[in-house]
């Protein structure tokens, strides 16, 4: 066959791969919407779920979702970010430095169900903790951890170098320079990698399963215990009785969950001129 | 933002206020109960909001040992007392019954089954329908999770010693099995009889046709009660609790929501 | 990069006070802390489920857990080779299905789009990543299982329906990493080749994909770290029956499918063998990270080598 031929026959096939994912992507998007939108009123948002069979709203679960979201976005950012801080500003390369990536990545790739039950073993029984938001949130502060680790390594490591240089030529230290001058240069993109980290979180059920529990429930304080959007979204549609709701709760994670993707990109865009 | 947003959270679900309560039940035991008596109990507590029921599911062998120690009023249980429970000097009011259906495809023409059949189907001795009079099709064999009340049930009253074939599916909710024998052809799985619609094709077993009335008169073979205990006749809160729950108001919702049978009342 | 100042001596004038000069160390000791949770999270997982899931090493013995045939808990059987063969099983496809889609989507992004077209492929893909996978899975239990089981005449439960949701899983992971990969090989080598006449697709196929492949090859990698992990979406649509499957369309289970069905109830040695389960998916998937890891470090080692 010709090169020519050849070419073309190639380029068609990726031309179809991407055309294919894409489209994958919609059909799920378009499937859950379309299934979806008749549930979504104000009632089924501001309700709580009632009966056997889960009709009403599914408020409490809204609120459980973001509350430990919330929580382990606090608990996480800090140390994700002082650690990255110390990779990319202090650390010189040697063992402990490539100990502590392999770790990370480890943690990246950790199966949900492991860190689910490391969470039950740990938090809830270990420590006592119990069935709660807060140990949830520590489950899921180790998983957002390396993500938020590796995202805002590279952000402070695209600071350009003359911001440096002209701190220290001032006769800074090495913590001002860092605290005044690349951090807030980096700022935009570390909260960009949070805002992902955070939606990937959003999305957890197993590691949320093994350390909330599943009673349906208003969090008020941190060892309260409650349900999250994907674990009702899970329950529901393996009941299958209820099959309205699912759709419904359905629609409105993956609302939640492409704000927050979008909102990241867009908030990066936006904050661009560095 | 996200502040805000806490702030806010916090401030609605402190509006909710709670009223003093006088006195309070405990009832723990079956996890399939569990839905009847936690809904009884609140809308119990609706009506009257100085008495609290506190419902939890941890099996039926824990609601009768906490019963008969004290730790509960009320234990409930799906299955029936065993010997060694006997003298435990429990009074039993049964609140449901629980009548299981086997289902098939809408296009099976198998219509009936004895019990030896489905017992032999279920442990995977016959694997074609065309064994049973059917079509030559290969049975899709769907079973519940082990967590599962039903699949309780189903054991008890079906198997017996006999244990369940290791390559059925695993399904963990009614819903699931109904839907998938809906639109399997060769598939066959069980559900408790409020759950059967129009989409399954329900098995005549040993000759009768499950419904209300031969679930009640005990024809239906596939069946079993669903208990209160308590220690002695129930008294004071328990009885009324009971009353309650034996009441229409809770027989023809909650219960027949959950797909039980109801014991009293209205039948049909 | 530019230190701050000398270290103090005795012959150095002294550039800052001693205060700051403390609270520089002990910042940097408080960030050198933060770095390590990471490896003590790491520690923290092997020690607790490692602990929770050593009896059943331990008493059912390492050889009999891991290639027993046998998971009948309630018989005392504690063999996970099954789900061991169930997680293999079902990984291995979704590769073969999704690898060449993730590749092609990633060559097609550095290669072939259009910037125009490249803005609505490459967030699409990064959307997809983000989408959780119940949803994925309740997906793959309405709509994918009952086309399985028209096309199979069963019940649509099994691998191959595990095969299509994880399959898509799994495109974004390896296609992000391959198109980085892709995109770091310097333009030059790609205007070096079209100047001698290739064709685009000669270009990808003898240059391109071959100077990324390591690259890729660490991107699927990764991929099938994610195929061994994920729990929800497999649940939903597997069939959930700890057995060697007769078939590809046959109820079977995995590692991470079979912790769930059973945790709920699971009690002694029997909670004890889930928690060993989980302790082999932590440990192969800690092996796949390392296996990148020595990959790419022996291609930075010919590299330097040369």
């Amino acid at each position: 066959m010709s090169k020519t031929i050849t070419n073309a026959i190639a380029l068609t096939l990726l031309w179809i791969a991407a055309i294919v994912t894409v489209l994958v992507l919609g059909t799920v998007i378009l499937y859950v919407f379309v299934n979806g939108i008749g549930q979504l009123s104000l009632e089924f948002i501001f309700t709580w779920p009632e009966g056997v069979a889960a009709e009403g709203g599914i408020w409490p679960t809204i609120v459980s979702t973001m509350y430990v979201t919330a929580l382990a976005m606090v608990i996480v950012t800090p140390i994700a970010i002082l650690a990255a801080v110390y990779l990319a500003e202090y650390a010189i390369q040697g063992r402990l430095v490539s100990t502590i990536r392999f770790a990370a990545d480890s943690l990246a790739s950790v199966p949900s169900i492991v860190m689910g039950l490391f969470g039950l073993a740990l938090f809830v029984e270990a420590a006592g903790i119990g069935f709660s938001m807060l140990s949830a949130a520590l489950a899921l502060s180790f998983l957002m951890l390396p993500i938020v680790m590796r995202t805002t390594e590279e952000a402070i490591r695209s600071v350009p170098k003359y911001i440096r240089w002209g701190s220290y030529g001032l006769g800074a230290t090495k913590w001002q320079v860092v605290s005044r001058s690349v951090l807030p240069a980096s700022m935009p993109r570390i909260i960009t990698g949070i805002i992902l980290a955070t939606g990937r979180a959003v999305g957890e059920t197993a590691v949320v399963i093994y350390t909330m529990g599943q009673a349906i429930n208003l969090p008020v304080s941190p060892l309260d215990s409650g349900r999250p959007m994907t674990v009702h979204l899970y329950l529901l549609a393996m009941e299958g009785i209820n099959l309205p709701a699912a759709y419904g709760t359905a629609l409105l994670l993956m609302i939640l969950i492409l704000a927050f993707n979008l909102g990241a990109r867009y908030f990066l865009r936006r904050n661009r001129k560095v | 933002m996200v502040c805000v947003l806490l702030a806010a959270l916090l401030a609605i679900t402190g509006c909710s206020g709670k009223r003093e309560v006088d006195s309070e039940l405990v009832v723990t035991g079956s996890t399939t109960i569990l839905p009847i008596a936690e809904i009884a109990g609140e809308m119990y507590h609706e009506i009257h909001l100085d008495r609290k029921i506190l419902v939890s599911g941890l099996g039926s062998s824990a609601g009768i040992e906490n019963v008969a120690t004290g730790t509960s009023d009320i234990g409930t249980s799906s299955r029936d007392l065993k010997p060694a429970e006997e003298d435990l000097g429990l009074y039993d009011t049964p609140i449901a019954y629980d009548a299981i259906v086997v289902i098939v495809n809408p296009t099976n023409p198998v219509d009936e089954l004895t019990t030896e059949q489905v017992r032999a189907i279920f442990a995977g001795e016959i694997e074609n329908w065309s064994e049973l009079g059917g079509e030559d099709r290969d049975i899709g064999l769907v079973n519940r999770d082990e967590a599962s009340g039903t699949r309780e049930a189903f054991h008890k009253i079906v198997m017996g010693d006999v244990p369940f074939d290791r390559t059925a599916a695993v399904l963990p909710g009614t819903g699931q099995v109904r839907s998938v024998v809906e639109n399997a052809r060769g598939a066959v799985g069980y559900i408790s009889l409020g759950f059967v619609n129009e989409d399954v094709k329900v098995v005549k077993v040993d000759g009768v046709v499950p419904t209300a009335e031969t679930v009640v008169s005990g024809e239906y073979p596939l069946q079993r009660l669903l208990h209160f205990f308590t220690v002695g006749p129930p008294e004071g809160l328990a009885a009324d609790y009971i009353e309650f729950v034996l009441s229409d108001q809770v027989q023809q919702t909650v219960v027949r929501d959950a797909g039980f049978t109801p014991i009293s009342g209205e039948v049909e | 990069m530019p230190r701050t100042a000398p270290k103090p001596s005795a012959t150095n004038l002294q550039l800052v006070s001693r205060a700051t000069y403390l609270k520089e160390i002990l910042l940097k000791n408080l960030f050198l802390v933060c770095a390590c949770v990471a490896v003590a999270g790491v520690l923290l997982i092997f020690g607790f489920v490692g602990l929770r899931g050593w009896p059943a090493f331990a008493e059912v013995g390492p050889w009999a857990f891991l290639t027993g045939t046998e998971w009948s808990p309630t018989d005392g059987q504690y063999g996970i080779l099954p789900l061991i063969w169930g997680t293999v099983l079902v990984m291995l496809g979704a590769l073969v299905i999704g690898t060449p889609l993730a590749v092609g989507t990633a060559i097609f992004l550095s290669e072939i789009a259009s910037p125009r077209v490249r803005a609505i492929v490459r967030p699409a893909v990064e959307l997809l990543a983000g989408i959780p996978s119940v949803i994925y899975g309740f997906f793959g239990l309405i709509i994918l299982r009952p086309i399985v089981a028209n096309l199979t005449d069963g019940l649509g439960f099994g691998a191959v329906t595990a095969w299509f949701i994880l399959a898509i899983m799994i495109v974004p992971t390896i296609a992000t990493l391959s198109e980085d990969a892709l995109q770091s090989i310097p333009p030059g080598i790609r205007e070096a080749s079209y100047a001698m006449g290739a064709t685009t697709w000669q270009t990808i196929y003898k240059v391109i994909v071959p100077a990324a492949k390591i690259g890729i090859i660490d991107a699927i990698i990764l991929g099938m770290g994610r195929a061994i992990g994920e729990t929800m979406a497999v649940l939903m649509v597997v069939g959930n029956a700890p057995v060697f499957p007769e078939s590809i369309a046959a109820p079977i289970a995995t590692l991470t499918t079979q912790i769930v069905m059973d945790m709920p109830y699971a009690a002694g040695m029997h909670r004890t063998a889930l928690f060993g389960m989980a302790i082999v998916l932590f440990v192969a998937s800690m092996g796949l990270v390392a296996l990148v890891r020595l990959i790419s470090r022996l291609q930075t080692s010919i590299e330097s080598g040369r």
